[in-house]
């Protein structure tokens, strides 16, 4: 493949990728250049923060962070890349209510003057599965595999944040979306859509049973359809269905919804000729077998 | 004759004392004002899948209480608002815009002003851990092994004196 004209983009790392799942971080890292995107780290990134607990406890505050986080990339000329869809969340709300509120920006300026910074509404945020369809191209991704995951079902689980609310996010149509389902259908793999897909992990819910009998429904709807794996772009659904489907299994006596869960980027990796280890694939709590062979196919 | 409070127009139904001091201070909080907007059409609890899991959470009754002012049930130790979650689909729903899980969230910030969020909402813990490390997550012996092992840069520790300064 000829090599594509690099495209720089600043890396919005996050938190719980690098510090608990850098498998993800890896597969980013090790499939980015391939598609012609140049990642450029820069120092003095904190947390997005958080768009559950830390906007739950002051919402003034969360954006003041974001808008600190934002104003760093502005100082790079650099747009901004993020790779969970939490840190989306909170980046692109912050730039809708900044750029369409004048008071509440210049009242979050005046925080951020005492550091030096000032947040100018100018660097634009991308998930990186928007930025890759986007900048790449679904014919690009293609033209980048090696190693087509023929005869993969891979059940794709969106989320909330990448989607939604549509006209902050500006993704996809939360109600019909495609954007996973393309770059699924990118790697050679099959996407198939299952019953409850468009449910909610339940992870923000604090109730003590509900959020596992979500869990439990949307688990055993992607058992239905027989799926190779559960495709997901954020950590957060990541953790409730890796380590989840552990406790869940336990919990309703039914091993039938272990379906292993993996990041896109990982499925990219191996598609590109990474092997399982330099994706990080054998790291995760519930192992994924179906994969194995295509990680032994010769490239 | 006492003067009548505020009895329901056409019936004797129970008295409702409704509460406006309330209201201004979700107000007060980022769009907590878009609940003025809010019409009671219910096109918010369709797809809510706390309503369709616990009996009893309604986003459009909580709405209807936030107008209503009846803070003690909103913010005392039993709110709703940690039942939601957080899926944006009553913000995508609504035709007002009133964005029902922002005032929802709203709710969460006066709890935490007055620091009555339970425990198993974990908000406390986390944002003291943000403050500490910069991150929400912090770095352990695990991650350090763990980034080796697929050849990634250790992290750098974070100065969190910026986000001290901002929060002042």
């Amino acid at each position: 493949m000829a090599a594509l004209p690099a495209k720089k983009f600043a890396f919005f790392p996050g938190c719980l990728i690098p510090v608990r799942y850098p498998q993800m971080e890896a597969a980013i890292r090790r499939t980015l250049p391939q598609l012609g995107i140049e990642i450029v780290d820069l120092d003095g990134f904190t947390c997005c923060p958080d768009p559950i607990y830390f906007k739950s406890y002051d919402k003034l505050a969360w954006l003041t962070v974001a808008a600190r986080n934002l104003a760093l990339a502005e100082e790079a000329g650099l747009n901004l890349f993020t790779i969970c869809s939490g840190c989306t969340a909170t980046l692109s709300e912050t730039y809708q209510q900044l750029n369409a509120n004048k008071i509440l920006r210049e009242q979050i300026n005046e925080r951020l003057a005492r550091v030096g910074l000032e947040y100018r509404g100018t660097s634009t945020i991308r998930h990186v599965v928007t930025l890759i369809r986007d900048e790449v191209g679904l014919e690009a991704i293609g033209a980048s595999v090696v190693r087509p995951l023929e005869g993969l079902k891979v059940a794709i689980h969106y989320g909330c944040h990448l989607l939604k609310p549509s006209h902050v996010m500006k993704v996809d149509d939360p109600d019909d979306p495609r954007i996973l389902d393309d770059l699924v259908a990118a790697v050679g793999a099959t996407p198939v859509r299952h019953g409850e897909w468009i449910l909610c992990c339940g992870k923000a819910c604090k109730d003590e049973e509900a959020p596992a009998q979500m869990m439990y429904d949307l688990l055993k709807s992607v058992a239905a359809v027989e799926a190779d794996v559960l495709g997901v772009v954020c950590p957060s659904c990541f953790n409730e269905f890796d380590l989840g489907q552990v406790r869940l299994a336990r919990q309703y006596e039914d091993e039938s919804v272990k379906t292993p869960a993996v990041y896109f980027f990982q499925l990219l990796g191996l598609a590109q000729g990474l092997s399982l280890e330099e994706v990080g694939l054998h790291r995760h709590k519930v192992r994924a077998p179906a994969l194995e062979k295509y990680a032994a196919a010769e490239v | 004759m006492p003067p009548k409070k505020n009895k329901p127009p056409g019936g004797d139904g129970p008295t409702i004392e409704l509460d406006f001091e309330f209201k201004k201070r979700v107000e007060k909080v980022v769009d907590g004002a878009l609940v003025n907007y809010c019409y009671q059409c219910g096109a918010c609890v369709g797809d809510c899948p706390s309503a369709r899991y616990l009996e009893g959470f309604n986003p459009r009754a909580i709405m209807l209480k936030v107008l209503y002012g009846f803070g003690e049930e909103l913010v005392g130790p039993d709110s709703p608002a940690w039942q939601c979650t957080n899926c944006y689909n009553c913000y995508e729903r609504c035709p007002q815009n009133v964005k029902p899980v922002e005032i929802i969230i709203a709710l969460k910030n006066l709890m935490a002003e007055r620091e009555i969020f339970p425990e198993k909402a974990q908000v406390g813990d986390l944002v003291n851990t943000v403050l500490e490390t910069g991150r929400t997550a912090p770095v352990t012996s695990m991650t350090k092994k763990l980034r080796e092992e697929l050849g990634l840069d250790p992290l750098p520790d974070i100065d969190t004196t910026p986000l001290k300064k901002i929060l002042e």
